[in-house]
């Protein structure tokens, strides 16, 4: 290991730190991982095993992330097996799967069979959920997602991680260590003797070829997966391709491809030219190492961290941050490894060292930023994903300590390197170095390790990760009868944000179709109302129309008109509209998470210091200028802060404007009785109401009018409509808007 | 409107440009690179240069490899 600098002696207090530093992290290590979890059920409706009184509409169940429509899918079963349902990926919301169940469907089990493909990363997974109509039904359970990861795809992603991961650390390597170390101008072609150029282009070539082939297989891997087919069928049908064009998996893996290609064309060239251009090695291997950083980004963009439910674009800039420390850092380990027994062959003894010290010295400072950063975006990374202590003892807890083992082992043969590096300490440790063969075969066990570890991480990513728990209040469901019809209706998921409206409709017991069904939202708080919905008839008497009214929590009411003209029944829900039954789309964050996001600033700053450092140089820190810059700061921060606070208050200022919340508030609901009470009382009591030139006015105004200024209007009247009746109480004059607001056109 | 690639984080379909333009940035850093590189002196041998760590003869940072 040799993230700690070899110091001079009069750094000795440096080297304490770095010390520190090196038990901080192993610390740090054994407690929080990266993690790239597969996704999630947040909500689903109805909740496993519930016992529901009567049939559902539908099943639906919401993601963390978006699915692969093309390759997702719900078959819902009864309890003998046969297929009742069957659905998918809904069109309107990519996170959302749902299955239409016929309605009255016989009392029992029915199970929800859940084949579910990630489109992040094409996890595929299968699981199934139980519910009952009617009551439990013993000996019928749901089948939970398996924990355990797919043996073929813990390889390729090994491989891949491997190999972008030495690519990485061997163009970081040569730039950032070696040439700054032993470069000398003799060497025209990379400025290293030859025997370590050949080395390095050995080695960027066959983790090259490695990482075509891991890419390779994981297109296999996942074609597979997706399509259920053997290798065989993958590659004879040319099912592959669909993979490649047609999901998000093989947008990215395209992108990784290309810039893999893009590497080797380089690579290609810097060795064409290196006997007629020996000047532009360099060159190209500087490029690509900016190659290869944007090509590990392709994993994050990859990864749930794109899914993630917290601050998304931190959560991807971290899972980056972390694969290009991880290949500064564990990448560089390996190519030094391989690099070393080459280079210094022709020296021994003291000679051997200063070389060797030489390179380390470079590299540690280097290593040690990078720990900082896998140490501080592992912390963040783990913060936003890991939910409770209990998902340790999971499966997932099980590959974590696999891959904490081999990283204790990698620190240990790191310390040994360290101490066998230090004159003053080699002799404590020279019997051990002795016994493993001296330091090029403990290099080796160095490198074999990092592979170790790099493989435990790919485990750990093809590993589900325990879903946390989302405890949700069942979808607002409720049943009416009035006149010939017996109304039901559900408002799902029943939370703010879109919503699905299912009305059934029941005459004698029996499903009524072809009826004219308007639905309409109104939050009588606000005096809101949205717009009236034609509910579509599927069939069985099944209404369906979907809205985004529900705009926030509190007591929201459903009219819903069953028939068209005289024969319309009017129906009524109340509703109390809670926070908690809205699907879980973002989480606020935690003091953990923001102290994690502190931490991992600190790192990257720590990281960056050495290029701030030199920018500081470079700055003109003459008062003047200080004052001029910390002047233009101070007034651009003033400017953006008032600015926000600004644009805040026109927005609440516009939205009490269009919407001011209402004096009186319309505490009667616009039922049937209401609407009949009403017209009783507006013929009787309301001279001039209900025909008439303003009368026609009036109601064509209705859209524009709010309930409070029609009761306004009972009692002072509105151009030639006269007052109601003082006689009538407050009640009354409601039953009278209610009326009046029934009269509005749809 | 363009058919979705990359984007599915918080932005929307703002994700697609930003992770285009971030695309943009290192490819450019590529080139940049690559003509830095390219038209840099040799400076390795040259004794007027002073190393950027700072070391003793024990723990040197620079050693020219033969």
């Amino acid at each position: 290991m040799y993230f700690i600098p070899v110091l001079p002696l009069s750094r000795r207090w440096r080297g304490r730190w770095h010390r520190v530093s090196l038990l901080l992290a192993s610390f740090l290590l054994l407690v929080c991982q990266p993690i790239h979890a597969h996704g999630y059920i947040v909500r689903s409706i109805p909740e496993d095993r519930a016992v529901l009184e009567r049939s559902p509409v539908r099943v639906q169940y919401w993601f963390s992330e978006d699915l692969e429509p093309e390759f997702s899918s719900i078959t819902v079963r009864d309890q003998a097996g046969n297929v009742v349902a069957t659905g998918g990926v809904s069109l309107d919301e990519l996170s959302l799967m749902e299955a239409r169940l016929p309605t009255n469907l016989p009392e029992g089990a029915y199970i929800n069979e859940l084949r579910v493909a990630f489109a992040s990363d094409g996890h595929v997974i299968v699981e199934s959920r139980v519910f009952f109509v009617g009551e439990a039904v013993g000996g019928v359970a749901g089948l939970a997602a398996s924990d355990q990861a797919v043996a073929l795809e813990v390889i390729w992603r090994a491989v891949v991680l491997a190999s972008l991961t030495l690519l990485l650390g061997v163009f970081a390597l040569y730039n950032l260590v070696l040439l700054p170390a032993w470069g000398s101008d003799t060497f025209a072609a990379g400025h290293l003797p030859p025997r370590v150029m050949n080395r390095l282009n050995w080695i960027v070539i066959a983790a090259l070829i490695t990482a075509f082939g891991g890419n390779l297989l994981a297109l296999l891997q996942q074609t597979m997966v997706f399509f259920g087919a053997d290798a065989g069928r993958v590659l004879s049908e040319g099912l592959w391709q669909v993979v490649r064009i047609g999901t998000r998996f093989g947008d990215t893996w395209n992108i990784r491809m290309l810039l893999l290609a893009l590497v080797a064309a380089l690579h290609g060239a810097s060795l064409y030219l290196r006997q007629n251009q020996p000047e532009t090695v360099r060159a190209f291997w500087a490029a690509n190492a900016w190659v290869m950083a944007l090509c590990v980004g392709t994993l994050s963009v990859a990864s749930h961290a794109a899914g993630s439910l917290l601050m998304p674009w931190v959560a991807v800039l971290s899972d980056w941050l972390h694969v290009l420390a991880v290949g500064f850092w564990t990448g560089g380990v390996a190519a030094l490894a391989l690099v070393l027994p080459v280079a210094l062959r022709p020296y021994s003894g003291e000679t051997r060292r200063l070389a060797l010290v030489a390179a380390l010295n470079r590299f540690s400072l280097i290593a040690a930023a990078g720990v900082g950063v896998v140490v501080a975006t592992g912390i963040y990374s783990a913060s936003n994903w890991v939910q409770s202590p209990d998902d340790l003892g999971t499966t997932y807890g099980g590959a974590l300590a696999v891959k904490l083992l081999l990283v204790g082992l990698l620190l240990v043969v790191g310390a040994l390197h360290f101490a066998a590096l230090r004159p003053k300490w080699y002799a404590r440790v020279s019997s051990v170095m002795e016994r493993i063969g001296g330091f090029v075969p403990s290099l080796r066990i160095e490198a074999l390790l990092v592979l170790g570890v790099l493989g435990a991480a790919a485990l750990l990513s093809a590993t589900p990760v325990p879903k946390p728990d989302f405890e949700s209040p069942p979808a607002p469901s409720a049943t009416q009868t009035a006149g010939d019809y017996t109304v039901a209706t559900t408002i799902t998921p029943g939370g703010t944000g879109v919503n699905t409206y299912d009305t059934v409709v029941l005459r004698d017991g029996e499903p009524v179709d072809g009826l004219p069904v308007h639905l309409r939202m109104a939050n009588p708080e606000r005096d809101l109302r949205g717009d009236w919905h034609v509910a579509e008839n599927i069939e069985d008497g099944v209404y369906v129309a979907s809205g985004t009214e529900i705009d926030r929590t509190g007591r929201w009411l459903t009219l819903i008109d069953v028939g068209e003209g005289e024969a319309t029944q009017r129906f009524v829900f109340e509703w109390e509209i809670t926070a908690e039954a809205a699907v879980i789309e973002t989480r606020a964050p935690t003091w953990f998470n923001l102290l994690a996001l502190l931490g991992m600033i600190a790192a990257i700053g720590y990281a960056l210091s050495p290029l701030g450092r030199r920018f500081y140089r470079m700055l003109d820190l003459s008062p003047v200028s200080v004052t001029v810059a910390v002047g233009a700061l101070l007034v651009t921060v003033v400017v953006v802060v008032v600015g926000i606070a600004a644009a805040e208050n026109v927005a609440q200022q516009y939205e009490l404007t269009v919407n001011p919340p209402p004096q009186i508030v319309n505490e009667v609901p616009p039922d049937q009785e209401s609407l009949e009470r009403g017209e009783r009382l507006l013929e009787a009591e309301c001279a001039g109401w209900g025909s008439g030139t303003d009368w026609d006015e009036l109601i064509r105004r209705l859209p524009r009018l709010r309930d409070e200024e029609l009761y306004a209007y009972t009692q002072a009247g509105w151009r030639t409509l006269s007052p109601c009746s003082d006689a009538l109480s407050a009640s009354e004059r409601w039953d009278v808007v209610n009326f009046v607001r029934a009269q509005e056109a749809r | 409107m363009f058919p979705t690639i990359l984007a599915h984080g918080a932005l929307g379909a703002f994700d697609e440009i930003i992770f285009l333009g971030v695309g943009v940035v290192f490819l450019v850093m590529m080139g940049i690179s690559w003509l830095r590189s390219r038209n840099m002196k040799p400076e390795f041998d040259d004794p007027g240069i002073p190393a950027k760590v700072t070391t003793t003869e024990q723990q040197p940072d620079r050693f020219k490899l033969e």
